[in-house]
Formats: structure tokens, C-alpha cells, sequence
């Protein structure tokens, strides 16, 4: 007498679905939410990463907003979305719209090469460029080659060259991923627009900015908050370029954490540094997801 | 029942063997080839007693060692590194023992001058630094002296200078006739502090100097002689005696271009001398910088980074016993043949006219009690500030004074 196969209605509400996101839910707290509370724990707290926390409330923010080297990293952070967010949208969009106006042999080709950047270690990324801008490296070399020889220094090693120098290297690596980005979106929007807007006259600029850029908003807006968040958490690529220097020309606020938390024995202001930087990257990206959102 | 007994108590025997017993050692990666060597003697000696050291490179070792130290269970042996930030916290936080009794037995504080081992000291809270009891020793000894390209000194009608004024003028001929005079890997800001330290050094008496590192807050920072250090090493850049590139010229980078012929002088530590002597051979010598005047020679450097025992250590006696076997008298020709400069007074030849030239240099900073550390030990935010001051001084983004105030400020953190 089993009643296992009597057919039961099934409630609106299914408790048993919660199972299936147990797993996936209980990484999320142990991975992300419990070291976000630690870490907001911790940032109202003086540790040394071993001894007893002490408690000292919001000093250490107070004093990190203080810090001038600190505010002025962060000021380097807005520089670099420059580099790593607007000019590879731009140059991602560019090339987009061209691809998909021209027929180009090998296209697949292309669209590999230029996508290649994306897919390097960061600190491999690095090291070839600390090389390209090495004052004997290739692109003094080939300066020189040209009769540049006044133009030609050592990139990294300038305090006003160094910011977009590693800015630039930022470009590289991301406009692959926005031009891969916007090359998938552009396959989506129905022919019939290009159709209806080459029969009312357009040309290849009319015909981007009314029919490919408005289909485009989506993966502009991911575009943009992935090339952000990158810009403003970045560490790997500037540690391993320049290291912050020289002086402090290429600091940015990842790097004071690190150096804090690792090299300094201040855990709890490098975890406040965290916070900061955290509500910093939310921001943001709220305020880019609001002012780009679809107004119904 | 009988049995289990001759079963338990065989187990026990054979288990525990005769004097079966394992010391754990951490060494930061630059050790590798003296520990091996030592580990090979010590275990020779010591029949039933198993080293098992591992080794992790500079960055990866400062960045987790205090963890390892606070560990349950952390390693019997292991390095530091001189100042508050990694020795301040391990003693602070009674992670590491006073090796006051060991010292005592095995007479380490009979192997150096008076004092010589106060980097080593600390007050038992580790609240001060620079005297109380000993927590720390190394066999090693590391200073920051003068390398020079033999045939282009000669080639310059040069001979090595007998006074910071004699260096000078060397750096000026050098410049004039087309030579690049220092070689400076600016780009990892490190490698100026043992510039700065050298140049500091020729002007500002090092007991100052030694004083300020150990108590900052109460020492003055900026002092005229200090400043004068800081207007020449300005003028010097300002000259182009360290090129128009050295900010974008990184330490390994520019070892490499003095060894194939870029370059006059190298103002590094004696830990290079072993590359130096395989790239350059004859053509390589060293000098410790003569002061201004000339009557004493300067110098930063100090020992190599301490040996500390930890306070969980299982056998600290057996810890202290390999400890004594490094800075025993025996392994000071080991030292030397695996490149390091021994602390103590070598009884071998030297095995290039490099060493021999290295370790006279050695001995003259010694002789004069001139070595001056490293500036940046005296605060746990001193590394940054000096490194980045550094980098604005030599590129000519900062003059002395803002130098000499940005570093005073710093000294009160």
C-alpha cells in the first residue's frame, strides 16, 4: 500500500526548489558574504593580521580619506576608466560597425587576433609590455627608427608618461572583449531595421547611431560594468608594470590595500581601504545601470 | 596479554627509533644553497635527526610569515626580517623566543664587536628595539659597497677614489667622456635606498644614522648634515650621473647591462658578488665609498635576515643546535664557497680576486662600525615613503627639502 505514486496537486509554492540552490548558496556565504561581513568587521578594527582586534570605530576611515596618497590613487582610478572602459567601448564599437558594413576575408581571423589580449595572464600582459616600454625596448627603438629620437623615454619610468602608459595597456587587453561584445549584440538586431533605414536614406553613420548603437544599449551597459569594476579593482597589470611608482604617479587604492594588509601589518585599515573601494565600485555601477536603463 | 605488551612497547620503539626527530625550517629562498649544505653536515653529525626546510621566494615569504609563525603548528626554525614590521610582531606577540641562552652557551655575542648584534635586540614586550635580549643571529653578512668596471676605470685614467670628493670627481670624467657613471635600476625603488644609503652615509655619522632606524620618533630626521646628503644625491641626478632612464630600469635589468659593459660603478649589496664574479671575472672590483674627507669609508647594510626560533618549537635545544652550527667557525669557509659573504673573518683564500676585494670592503665598513642598515626598516610605512621620495628625488619631481620633510613626517608614524 504505497501512496508514492498518487498524484498530489502541486502547491503554488514549492519549498523543495530551495534545494537545488542550497549548494550554490552555502559557497556564496562561506565565499562571498562571510568575508564581506569579516572584512566589514575587521575595517573598524586596528589588527596587525595576528594579535587581538582592537576596536577603533571609524578612524580608520576617517584617516584613509585623509591620507592624500590615498584620495589621489583613487583620482588615478577615475583616469584609467579612460583607458580601460570608454576608449575600449569606442574602439569596440568602431570596429563592430565597420565588420558589419564591410565584408571583410578572414574575418574570423581578425576577430581572433584582436580578441587575444583578452584571453592572456594579465602578468604575462605585463611583462611583455614592461618590455615594449623599456628605453631600449621596441617602441623606443622604433621611434628612434623614425627620427623620434625626442619622443623616445622611459614610458614607465616618467612621472607624466607612466598613468596613461599603463592606461594604454588597459585599452589593449579590453577593447577585444567589447568589440566581441558588440560584434554578438549587432547579430541580434532584425535586418528589417538596416533594411527600412537604408530604403529612408541612411548612410553607414545615420544607419550606427539610429539602428546599431540604440540595439546595442545592453551590451554597452555590461560593457561598461565590467570595463569599470576592472578599472577601479585593477592590481595585477599596474603591480607588475610599475609597482605604483615612480613616486606615487601610478598609485591606485588596490595597491594600498595590498601593501597595507601584506607588507605593513594593517590588516584593519586595508580592510577599510576594502570597504571604501567596494561601495566605491557599487556606485558606480548603480549609477550606470540607472542612467542606462530602458525608459519604458 | 603478553603480547600486546611486546607489541605496544616494540611499537613505541620503532616509532620513536633512537633519537628520531624532524626540524622543520622556513627560509626565505635566497638561503637555499647554505641551508642544503648545512642540512647535509648537521645530519651527519647528528645521526636519527631529519632537516626539513622549504623555501619561499621574498615576496610570497614577507607576505605570510608572521601567519606561519602564528600557526599551531609552525615551523621550529625560520627567518624574519629586522624591524617592526615582521621582528616586532613576532616578538610582540611571543611567537619567537629569546635566544639570550643560547647565546650565552654557544658565545655568539663573542663572534662580534660590541653592539653589533642589536638589530637583533628587543625589549621582552617588543615595544623597543635595538637592545634588550637577543631573538634573532645570521652567519651572513650583507653591505651595500662600490662595484666598478675595471678596464673602463683604467680606460678613464681613474684609480678608485680615497674620498666621496674623489668619487665625485670620477662620476664627472666619467660623464664627460661619454660613459654612463652609475647604473641604477630605479624602476623597483628599492635599489635607491642602498644609493641613498651610501650617500648618507658619507655625510652623516652612522651612529646618527643606526640611532634614528632603531628610534625614529626620537632622533632627529633632518639634520644639515642629513640635507647636504639629500642636495648631493639631487645634484648628482640633476648631473645625468644615474642616465636619463634609471626610473624605468628595474634591479635585475640593471645588473645585467653593468655585466655586459653599461655602466662605471654599481652601488649594490655583496649579495651580487657570486653573478658579478661569473659575468664580469677579472674585469669586476668593489670598494667601500670612502666619506667626505675621506677619513672613514660608509656604507648601508647589515646582517642577512635573522634566524629565529619559534615558541611552539617542539626541540627549541635542537633549533639552537643547528643555529650554532651555522654560526660556528667550522662553516664560514661553507659560506664563502656557496657565494655568501661570511659575517665572521673567513680562514680560506678567497676564490676571486671579486671576494677578496668584497670582503676588504666588508671588513673596512666593520673596522668602522660605518654600516648604516637600511633606512627603510625604521617604520612599517618607511619602505613606501622612501622608495617613492627616492623615485621623485632622482627624476627631479621633488627637490631635497620636500626629501628631507616628507621622511621626517614619516619618522613620527
Amino acid at each position: 500500500m504505497s501512496n508514492k505514486n498518487i498524484y498530489r496537486p502541486q502547491s503554488k509554492f514549492q519549498y523543495s526548489s530551495y534545494l537545488y540552490i542550497i549548494p550554490a548558496f552555502v559557497f556564496y556565504i562561506l565565499f562571498v558574504l562571510f568575508p564581506l561581513g569579516d572584512t566589514l568587521y575587521t575595517s573598524f578594527t586596528e589588527w596587525n593580521g595576528i594579535s587581538e582586534k582592537k576596536w577603533v570605530g571609524l578612524q580608520q576611515y576617517i584617516d584613509n580619506l585623509n591620507n592624500k596618497k590615498i584620495t589621489s590613487s583613487i583620482v588615478h582610478s577615475f583616469i584609467l576608466i579612460i583607458f580601460y572602459s570608454f576608449l575600449p567601448i569606442v574602439i569596440g564599437l568602431i570596429i563592430a560597425g565597420i565588420m558589419i558594413r564591410v565584408k571583410i576575408y578572414g574575418l574570423t581571423f581578425y576577430r581572433a587576433i584582436l580578441f587575444l589580449p583578452q584571453i592572456l595572464s594579465m602578468i604575462v600582459v605585463g611583462v611583455s609590455w614592461r618590455w615594449i616600454y623599456a628605453p631600449k625596448g621596441p617602441l623606443n627603438v622604433g621611434l628612434d627608427y623614425f627620427g623620434l629620437e625626442n619622443v623616445s623615454r622611459a614610458w614607465l619610468g616618467s612621472f607624466d608618461y607612466a598613468l596613461p602608459a599603463v592606461g594604454f595597456i588597459g585599452t589593449w587587453v579590453m577593447f577585444g572583449f567589447a568589440m566581441i561584445l558588440f560584434i554578438a549584440g549587432v547579430q541580434k538586431i532584425p535586418t528589417e531595421l538596416y533594411d527600412a533605414a537604408k530604403v529612408d536614406g541612411a548612410g553607414a553613420i545615420s544607419e550606427f547611431f539610429n539602428v546599431t548603437l540604440p540595439n546595442l544599449r545592453g551590451e554597452i551597459i555590461v560593457a561598461l560594468i565590467f570595463t569599470v569594476t576592472l578599472a577601479l579593482r585593477n592590481f595585477d597589470l599596474i603591480w607588475i608594470t610599475t609597482g605604483g611608482g615612480p613616486g606615487t604617479s601610478t598609485m591606485i587604492p588596490s595597491m594600498f590595500i595590498y601593501k597595507k594588509a601584506f607588507q605593513q601589518g594593517q590588516v584593519g585599515s586595508a580592510s577599510s581601504l576594502g570597504i571604501i573601494l567596494t561601495l566605491l565600485i557599487f556606485t558606480l555601477v548603480s549609477l550606470i545601470l540607472i542612467s542606462l536603463r530602458e525608459r519604458k | 596479554m603478553k603480547k600486546i605488551v611486546v607489541l605496544l612497547s616494540s611499537l613505541i620503539f620503532f616509532s620513536t627509533g633512537i633519537n628520531a626527530e624532524t626540524l622543520r625550517i622556513l627560509a626565505e629562498a635566497g638561503d637555499e644553497a647554505t641551508l642544503t649544505r648545512a642540512a647535509a653536515q648537521f645530519e651527519a653529525a647528528n645521526p636519527g635527526v631529519t632537516i626539513d626546510a622549504s623555501y619561499l621566494g621574498w615576496d610570497d615569504f614577507m607576505a605570510t610569515i608572521k601567519l606561519k609563525l602564528a600557526d599551531n603548528n609552525p615551523p621550529d626554525l625560520a627567518h624574519g626580517n629586522q624591524g617592526f614590521t615582521v621582528d616586532g610582531t613576532l616578538v610582540q606577540n611571543g611567537l619567537i623566543i629569546s635566544l639570550e641562552k643560547y647565546a650565552d652557551q654557544y658565545g655568539w655575542k663573542d663572534l662580534f664587536a660590541d653592539g653589533a648584534l642589536a638589530e637583533f635586540m628587543w625589549s621582552d614586550d617588543g615595544s623597543t628595539w635595538g637592545s634588550g635580549s637577543l631573538f634573532g643571529v645570521s652567519p651572513v653578512a650583507e653591505d651595500v659597497i662600490v662595484f666598478y668596471n675595471k678596464s673602463k676605470l683604467d680606460a678613464l685614467g681613474l684609480s678608485v677614489p680615497n674620498s666621496f670628493e674623489d668619487f665625485e670627481n670620477a662620476l664627472a670624467v666619467s660623464k664627460e667622456a661619454g660613459e654612463l657613471p652609475i647604473i641604477l635600476g630605479g624602476a623597483d625603488g628599492w635599489p635607491i635606498i642602498h644609493v641613498w644609503g651610501i650617500i648618507d652615509g658619507a655625510f652623516v655619522d652612522p651612529n646618527h644614522t643606526r640611532g634614528w632606524i632603531f628610534n625614529p620618533k626620537n632622533f632627529e630626521f633632518n639634520t644639515p648634515s642629513r640635507m647636504d646628503a639629500a642636495k648631493k644625491l639631487a645634484d648628482m641626478a640633476a648631473a645625468g650621473y644615474f642616465g636619463s632612464d634609471s626610473l624605468g630600469i628595474g634591479y635585475d635589468d640593471a645588473n645585467a647591462m653593468f655585466i655586459n659593459g653599461d655602466g662605471v660603478f654599481n652601488l649594490t649589496g655583496t649579495w651580487m658578488t657570486a653573478q658579478l664574479d661569473e659575468g664580469m671575472g677579472d674585469n669586476v672590483g668593489a670598494f667601500a665609498m670612502p666619506t667626505s674627507g675621506g677619513s672613514s669609508v660608509a656604507g648601508g647594510g647589515s646582517f642577512a635576515l635573522g634566524w629565529h626560533i619559534s615558541s611552539k618549537a617542539s626541540n627549541p635545544d635542537l633549533a639552537a643546535k643547528f643555529l650554532a652550527h651555522l654560526m660556528s667557525n667550522d662553516f664560514v669557509d661553507d659560506l664563502m664557497e656557496v657565494g655568501r659573504v661570511p659575517a665572521q673573518a673567513p680562514t680560506i683564500a678567497p676564490t676571486s680576486n671579486l671576494q677578496a676585494e668584497v670582503i676588504a670592503s666588508s671588513n673596512a665598513l666593520v673596522g668602522a662600525n660605518a654600516k648604516t642598515f637600511y633606512t627603510d626598516w625604521a617604520t612599517p610605512g618607511m619602505y613606501d615613503v622612501v622608495t617613492q621620495e627616492l623615485q621623485k628625488l632622482i627624476g627631479g619631481a621633488a627637490s631635497a627639502e620636500d626629501f628631507i620633510s616628507a621622511m621626517a613626517a614619516e619618522s613620527l608614524n
